[in-house]
């Protein structure tokens, strides 16, 4: 498992495995409009700027060319072939198992228990687009190495960069809540992130919490010595027990700021914020095989029930073991 | 109860007004009711008649004015302005609104200082007039004008997309149920008066919006139709009172290198270059790598690599008032000078630019964002003649140097030593 593949299992893959309709059909419709990249060498996409005018094309370039690695944008493009007429962009968002800041595997690629740890990251996310942004039309593909979240709802696909570095934000965690208010003596109070039980600021807490209760002990946060992460560590059956106040009150006010200042901080690495703000970004296809770890990025119709040690593992690579 | 058109000058009512009153050939006249509002405004000082306007067109002044005083913190006297919160010069106020909006979106491109400056009182004038507003009346208010804005209390954050592009408010400042924020009174009686304050603070964003989209339009049909002289004149009378507010004395002390305006003069051949425009190609990286470090670093801190220190943005300038006001435009206008202008077919590299000044991938600079990025600095001749070899044209002082800023450090102190001791300066450096 997750071993590089050889020149010969890529065209084992693409002419015995691979069907054009593993491609999802988000992108089978508008293959025409899409750019297209590939990796011939594993030494990263250089071949840009590929276009297919349809199926036919496409299928037959991946059968014969077998590459390294696939690509297409998330952009659909008037003129595709020269990255020109932008029509629109996909929202997404790319969760990569071996960058997952609270790591419970220590592997050095990546293994099951950090891909699973991915997949829980996942469906946070996809339940705050949906029950907060009220977004439809979620797609997930499984990349080989995590996870891609794409987002085709209509009212997105023509956002620009700093509206979807905010949604980032919303999602994942990355500002600390401050809501305050001026009571009636004129007096600004303000609420705690855990005493709001809606909107972003629970957001904010379900993401440190699960930041707090995967932590190793060994993540650099900032301005957090080693002792207060003992105490944190001592201490966080508190929160999975949703005692915030407690805690707080346990390791100190202020030292609680500076841990909530540190975790805002962990919870932007969940998700690498460059793929979200590109809007001319390409991605992984799905269908193609990412030869580095011989898995294949596949659609995931049920994020619950998919496996990608059963799901995306290729022929090839069953024969093997 | 005060009218919703003294906050909301975009209301049904607030048009009407200004469709009523708003005859142009009349404001540079005294108008005798409106010295008497402000002579009987309470907290009014009296003592300085300069202070006082009498028409419309000083009204108008006096509006940019108090915020331009308010932001330099020198000299700001609340007393003088007590009248532009005394909703009884309402009626006058939406009108010298408009009058400033046309004047200001006539003569200067919406992205202009002046045209920033504009939309930023505005916005403060609305707060400011909100937080006055009396408590009993206050959700009444606040409701009414929400509905004049929105069309609901309800809204799909999307109906706020323009906010958020333009970082008026963040997404995560909202509250957020199935695509709608809630600024109504549904939520939760304990989570009610955080909803509060979210409806105070949307208000004086949405009004911004509301202006800039329509310094857009006004700009828009200045280019068709000549606008009154009189627009024209009271432009140019706001773009002396700016340019006056932002003047820094150009001499400072000889052999000092220290944050001051910029000298044009002193650039050297590739920064000129820049300037007057990039063809596509090398459009890009002249704009967001050379020109975006060159100048931020030649204007806040040109000793950097004397010094070696690394600095914040905000270390020079901490509320970003010299970025957002001389820095950025400056920028803008050489990406706009591009063939083609750059930002029409890459938005994205504004976001690339405040990257660049430290304020991570955003649209522009805030001061929460710092450190999400690095300050670059500018790159050394050598890269300059890789990667941008159309710009550089070198001339005799370049030969001695391997860095532009190096070289308008050296131009300087060199035009300052010509000068000599013709006219020595005394203590006039502002910073
Ligand atoms: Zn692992």
């Amino acid at each position: 498992m997750f071993q590089e593949a050889t020149a010969e299992d890529r065209r084992k893959y693409y002419t015995m495995e691979w069907k054009i309709e593993r491609i999802p059909d988000f992108i089978r419709e508008s293959i025409h409009l899409r750019e297209f990249g590939f990796d011939h060498t594993g030494q990263g996409p250089n071949d840009r700027y590929r276009f297919f005018r349809d199926e036919k094309f496409l299928t037959k370039f991946m059968k014969y060319r077998a590459p390294y690695a696939a690509y297409s944008s998330v952009a659909l493009y008037d003129r595709p072939w020269k990255r020109e007429g932008w029509r629109s962009s996909e929202l997404v968002f790319d969760v990569d198992a071996k960058d997952i800041p609270v790591r419970q595997c220590k592997c050095d690629n990546v293994c099951e228990k950090c891909l699973d740890q991915a997949k829980e990251i996942v469906a946070m996310i996809i339940d705050t687009l949906e029950d907060d942004l009220g977004l439809r039309e979620i797609h997930v593909i499984y990349s080989g190495r995590g996870y891609h979240i794409r987002v085709l709802d209509p009212i997105i696909l023509k956002s620009d960069s700093e509206v979807r570095s905010q949604i980032l934000k919303y999602v994942i965690g990355g500002d600390i809540p401050r809501f305050s208010y001026t009571d009636f003596e004129g007096r600004v109070r303000s609420l705690d992130h855990f005493m709001v039980p809606l909107g972003y600021p629970r957001v904010f807490t379900e993401r440190s919490r699960y930041i707090i209760l995967h932590l190793n002990g060994d993540e650099k946060i900032e301005d957090i010595t080693r002792q207060t992460m003992n105490k944190i560590l001592e201490y966080r059956d508190l929160i999975g027990a949703d005692r915030w106040g407690e805690f707080r009150d346990i390791i100190g006010p202020r030292v609680y700021e500076r841990l909530i200042k540190g975790i805002a901080k962990l919870n932007l690495q969940l998700v690498d914020a460059r793929v979200t703000v590109d809007l001319k970004r390409i991605l992984r296809l799905p269908s193609s095989l990412h030869s580095k770890v011989s898995m294949i990025c596949t659609h995931v119709e049920d994020l619950e029930s998919f496996d990608p040690l059963r799901d995306a593992v290729p022929d090839f690579v069953k024969e093997k073991s | 109860m005060i009218s919703t058109f003294f906050i909301n000058p975009f209301s049904q009512e607030a048009k009407q007004i200004v469709k009523a009153k708003g005859d142009l050939n009349k404001i540079i006249e005294e108008d005798e009711r409106l010295i008497n509002i402000i002579e009987y405004t309470s907290g009014q000082r009296l003592d300085d008649d300069s202070k006082i306007p009498g028409s419309l067109w000083e009204l108008s002044i006096k509006r940019i004015e108090w915020y331009l005083e308010k932001k330099g913190h020198r000299r700001y006297q609340p007393g003088y302005y007590r009248f532009l919160f005394n909703s009884q010069i309402a009626k006058f106020d939406v009108i010298t609104f408009h009058i400033l909006a046309q004047a200001i979106g006539a003569k200067f491109n919406p992205n202009s200082r002046e045209s920033r400056i504009f939309i930023e009182s505005e916005g403060e004038i609305v707060k400011e007039r909100l937080l006055r507003v009396e408590h009993q009346v206050r959700d009444d208010i606040i409701s009414k004008i929400l509905n004049e804005l929105l069309d609901s209390e309800k809204p799909h954050w999307i109906q706020l997309e323009k906010l958020l592009e333009n970082r008026r408010i963040k997404l995560t400042e909202l509250i957020l149920k199935d695509g709608k924020a809630i600024l109504d009174k549904s939520a939760p009686k304990r989570i009610q008066q955080i909803i509060n304050s979210i409806r105070e603070n949307i208000i004086p964003a949405l009004i911004m919006q509301k202006t800039q989209e329509y310094l857009y339009k006004v700009n828009e049909m200045a280019a068709k139709i000549e606008p009154h002289p009189i627009l024209v004149e009271l432009a140019n009378e706001i773009q002396k009172r700016i340019s006056r507010e932002f003047f820094i004395p150009k001499k400072t002390k000889p052999g000092t290198i220290k944050a001051s305006k910029l000298d044009f003069d002193a650039f050297p051949p590739c920064i000129k270059n820049t300037i007057k425009g990039v063809k596509a190609g090398n459009r890009n990286d002249a704009i967001v790598l050379l020109l975006t470090s060159f100048i931020s670093y030649a204007r806040l801190y040109p000793a950097v690599f004397k010094e070696r220190k690394p600095h914040k943005v905000s270390d020079f300038d901490p509320t970003l008032n010299i970025t957002l006001n001389e820095i950025l435009p400056l920028i803008y206008e050489a990406a706009d000078n591009c063939e083609p202008p750059l930002f029409q077919d890459d938005p994205q590299e504004k976001l690339n630019i405040t990257a660049k000044l430290g304020f991570g991938l955003h649209e522009t600079p805030r001061l929460e964002n710092e450190g999400e990025s690095k300050w670059y600095t500018p790159m050394s001749c050598e890269k300059i003649k890789i990667h941008l070899p159309i710009l550089c044209k070198p001339d005799n002082l370049c030969e001695k140097i391997q860095n532009p800023l190096t070289y308008y450090n050296r131009k300087r102190w060199q035009k300052r030593k010509e000068e000599g001791d013709r006219d020595i300066p005394r203590s006039n450096s502002r910073r």
